[in-house]
């Protein structure tokens, strides 16, 4: 190991007075202050000229909506490097340190800032926020639905609130992972200074940021009615929130697939030295795999939601039967996208569980090469199972056979990846740490949610279970028991990271035991609303199956009370945690070789790779377990060049 | 996870976004600053930037697919005979949009105006590809410009027309499916020709103001892979909306 000398931090680069050009004067305000105005304008503009005319007030909150969505990137910066570009006066060294956040403090992370790791932060923030709407949504519902004949809600605004929760959910659980962890963690594991495109990657996240006062503002446009999945015709005949609707979601697509091909084109083309494909952590995989499928479900989302603007703002008439169209166009080319989204949603924040089961048990990932295969199998055939969603629909009765058949079938890559998840463990020294307990949740709850899928798949099981909160049910284990429970694992891993400071595992384990009863009572509740047999999506229903609701309302309350607390702990450890090491799991990726906070461009030295990802038991005796970790004193915040921990790091030397 | 470090004393900037400089090699031409940075070469870059790009044309692939089958499932189902509505008659007429009979069938869009826009599009890319080469033979900053110049008069001309086509369209978008998915790919083509314009403005400024000289004519054949791809994608929808009334 040599010590170099540590070479002048880029943060304190002193940057020109122009150093940045427009990026000095755009930030979150200029961004709101641009997107409300050029709104207003789009709004009164077409006010004038359209309202009035035939599906006038559609094409108004659509014009309305694109001229928030343009003007607010205008007014965030994300235009400037393309327009630059165009005219050839392209960005200089300085402006591109500048928008990477060079001496501006906290003040970056409300502009359009570069810096992965600020994208990263921005966007684990977003996330809670989008959960934090989402699930006060959900408790609407669920207090809605405590007594049979419940007033609380009125059914129109129940309709809309399942929808945006539906949504806003759906938002939130595709971004949770590859948001956060893939901008933040992901290019420091495979030792890399950046993404492949910084400037893409601010682009995606204040895109998406701009999508969300759309979805939120239909609520002020009558509601969407229609619930998440907006099949025509109830989506054709909804009020006027429906083209904000679709609005988010053209928006989202943009986002997401920028996204998607960044965290791709980096893992392919900004791996460290000796960083070959087979010593990638296995997140990496997880965040390419995810990131791929991402891009094919996208541009079906993207076709089906502008045919729906031109069928309600310009009479066209794909889903119109009456007009030639077809409500089935809608279904296919939905859950075209729709059942390949599930797995974009779930591989990310599985391929964590397995990086965190490695970290704990101190052992390689089990079947490293047959989880990489089992990813890209799921992701294979998840494109092509997406009718078992339409099979009392009516469309080709003779295919319901075979999309029995291959959506089955997925289940055997799903369970290979599960083996892998419990051979990491098994026989492990496991060291029982709060992200560890939320393996354990994750594997608990996703086991439920893919049997009960399995049963879904089945045609005749489904003539029954379909549209019943068997459904809700189900995906709720798969989604939130699943998929969050493993993005919540990534969070408790990650979080000394990310924030340099430690949760409080005392408080971790309250909100884990509470979440862990609320997710078991909340839709154990639904699976016995489902066998009786009611319907999903509606605001009130026959006394028979009060019970299994309140159960589920109780579970629910339940289950706020644990992310309450989780939340707190989150908060308060950001603010006033324990400072955290550079590396308290004493974990072997690379992204715990540098220090924390981690500086800019990572890695002072560019780190060279020689050996596989896992390699536990160097050093230490077989069998024997790790000491655990009790900070005595708080370790220095050392500036990068040196290190922070007593490990050997990839800045330069050990101290 | 072992590692070793290798001593390098330069910490360099960010990469570029989406468009990248070109003078991460060759001679500096606009300003002294290299922001690719001694490590990643131009080519470098480059070499991301393919990657970029073929995985959005992966997408659009995709969004075309869609596209066409939309068309054609529309079309075989003929609901309530509202694809061109060949059997709307005056004795059993159809239901337009708004209501109105339709007791003719929906006329036919020229095609005479989708082939032109496409043979605009093939042009746009075939003097993008000229003007790489030109770029690569080391030509005059004049020439790579001159034929990116043309390149972008044909995009501009395909919007020109493109535009001009919805005003002399024999339908609107209230006359069936038919009608419906053929200003879908209007409207689809028209986006992708705005984008190819963009681009294609950008090359024309930057060639003339010789970023292309010196060994990077490989920037050029970035925008060239797009410019063939938008004139391929435009043939496919001229040609299915062509034949397939
Ligand atoms: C073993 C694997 C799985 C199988 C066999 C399976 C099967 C099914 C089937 C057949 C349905 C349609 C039910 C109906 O509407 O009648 C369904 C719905 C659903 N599944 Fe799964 N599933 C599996 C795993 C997952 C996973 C991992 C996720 C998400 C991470 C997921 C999310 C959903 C969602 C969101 C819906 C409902 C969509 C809606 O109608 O609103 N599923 N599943
Ligand atoms: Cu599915």
């Amino acid at each position: 190991m040599t010590t170099a000398v540590a070479p002048p931090l880029l943060e304190d680069t002193k940057l020109g007075p122009k150093a940045g050009g427009f990026y000095r004067r755009q930030n979150i305000w200029t961004g709101l202050g641009f997107g409300i105005f050029l709104g207003f304008v789009a709004w009164v503009v077409s006010h004038a000229t359209i309202q009035g005319s035939n599906w006038g007030s559609d094409m108004v909150v659509t014009c309305t909506m694109l001229g928030w969505v343009i003007g607010f990137n205008v007014g965030m910066g994300t235009f400037n490097a393309p327009i630059r570009w165009m005219l050839g006066h392209d960005q200089t060294h300085e402006d591109e340190l500048y928008a990477a956040g060079v001496s501006q403090g906290s003040s970056r992370y409300f502009k359009f800032c570069t810096d992965h790791k600020v994208v990263g932060t921005q966007y684990l923030v977003l996330v809670m926020v989008l959960f934090a709407v989402g699930g006060t949504l959900a408790m609407m519902i669920r207090t809605q639905l405590i007594t049979a004949h419940s007033s609380f809600l009125d059914p129109q605004t129940y309709n809309a609130i399942v929808t945006v929760h539906g949504m806003v959910m759906i938002i939130a659980t595709i971004i949770m992972v590859s948001g956060p962890f893939a901008n933040f963690i992901m290019p420091i594991m495979i030792g890399a200074k950046d993404m492949a495109f910084p400037r893409l990657n601010a682009m995606s996240f204040w895109v998406v940021f701009s999508a969300v006062p759309c979805l939120l503002a239909t609520f002020f446009l009558g509601g969407v009615n229609a619930g998440w999945t907006t099949y025509a015709p109830l989506s054709v005949q909804a009020p006027p929130a429906m083209d904000a609707f679709a609005m988010t979601i053209i928006v989202f697509v943009v986002s997401v697939t920028v996204a998607g091909v960044n965290t791709i084109v980096t893992v392919a083309t900004m791996r460290a030295k000796g960083m070959t494909m087979g010593r990638l952590p296995i997140f990496t995989w997880g965040s390419v795999v995810g990131g791929a499928l991402g891009l094919y479900a996208m541009p079906a989302f993207l076709v089906v939601m502008t045919m729906m603007i031109t069928d309600r703002a310009t009479g066209t008439s794909f889903f119109v039967p009456e007009m030639g169209g077809s409500q089935w166009l809608w279904e296919n080319i939905f859950w075209i996208m729709g059942h390949p989204e599930v797995y974009v949603i779930l591989i990310p924040p599985v391929a964590a569980v397995l990086e965190i089961a490695s970290t704990f048990a101190r052992k390689p990932v089990f079947g490293y090469k047959v989880a990489i295969a089992g990813f890209i199998a799921i992701a294979s055939l998840s494109i092509m199972v997406w009718a078992h969603h339409m099979f009392t629909t009516g469309w080709a009765p003779n295919l319901a056979g075979p999309f029995m058949i291959t959506t089955e079938l997925i289940s055997i890559p799903t369970g290979i990846i599960f083996l892998c998840t419990i051979g990491t463990l098994w026989r492990g020294s496991i060291w029982t740490r709060l992200p560890m307990y939320f393996v354990y949740l994750f594997i608990w709850n996703f086991i439920i949610g893919g049997v009960t899928g399995i049963y879904l798949s089945d045609v005749p099981a489904d003539q029954f279970f379909h549209g019943d909160m068997f459904v809700t049910a189900h995906f709720h284990y798969t989604l939130l028991g699943g998929a969050m429970i493993g993005a919540t694992a990534a969070v408790c891993y990650w979080f000394p990271k990310v924030t340099g400071r430690m949760l409080n595992e005392r408080i971790g384990k309250v909100a884990f035991w509470t979440i862990a009863l609320g997710i078991q009572v909340t839709y154990f509740g639904q699976f016995w609303e489902g066998f009786q047999g009611m319907a999903r999506r509606i605001a009130q229903y026959n006394p028979q199956f009060q019970t299994a609701n309140q159960m589920s309302t109780i579970g629910a309350y339940i289950l706020m009370t644990g992310w309450i607390i989780f939340l707190y702990m989150m908060l308060n450890a950001w603010r006033r945690g324990k400072i955290a090491p550079a590396n308290p799991w004493h974990a072997k990726t690379l992204e715990w070789k540098v220090p924390t906070p981690v500086p800019l461009e990572n890695f002072v030295v560019d780190p060279v790779v020689t050996s596989d990802p896992y390699t536990y038991g160097e050093g230490v005796p077989d069998g024997q377990v790790v000491p655990e970790f009790a900070p005595t004193k708080e370790p220095e915040l050392v500036p990068a060049g040196s290190a922070a921990s007593g490990e050997p790091t990839a800045t330069g030397g050990t101290n | 996870m072992s590692i070793t470090t290798t001593d390098h004393d330069d910490a360099h900037g960010q990469d570029d976004g989406a468009h990248g400089d070109d003078h991460g090699h060759g001679p500096v031409v606009e300003g002294a600053e290299n922001p690719g940075g001694p490590h990643e070469t131009g080519y470098k870059r480059d070499q991301k930037e393919r990657l970029m790009l073929w995985l959005l044309i992966g997408g659009d692939l995709l969004f075309l697919v869609l596209e066409v089958f939309t068309w054609f499932y529309l079309r075989t189902l003929n609901t309530s005979g509202l694809w061109n509505g060949a059997q709307c008659t005056t004795a059993s007429p159809c239901t337009d949009g708004l209501g109105n009979p339709i007791t003719s069938p929906i006329a036919k869009a020229d095609p005479k105006h989708a082939i032109i826009i496409a043979c605009l599009s093939i042009l746009a890319a075939a003097f993008v590809w000229m003007s790489e080469l030109a770029a690569k033979k080391g030509s005059a900053k004049r020439s790579v410009a001159g034929w990116a110049g043309i390149a972008l008069v044909f995009m501009l001309a395909a919007v020109a027309w493109q535009i001009y086509q919805f005003q002399v369209l024999p339908f609107t978008t209230i006359d069936g499916a038919y009608a419906s998915t053929y200003e879908f790919f209007m409207g689809s083509t028209l986006a992708h020709l705005i984008l190819m314009a963009f681009v294609g403005t950008g090359l024309w400024i930057r060639a003339g103001k010789g970023r292309y000289q010196g060994g990077t004519w490989y920037r050029v054949r970035l925008i060239r892979f797009f410019a063939v791809w938008i004139a391929v994608s435009t043939t496919v929808l001229v040609v299915v909306a062509a034949l397939f009334y």
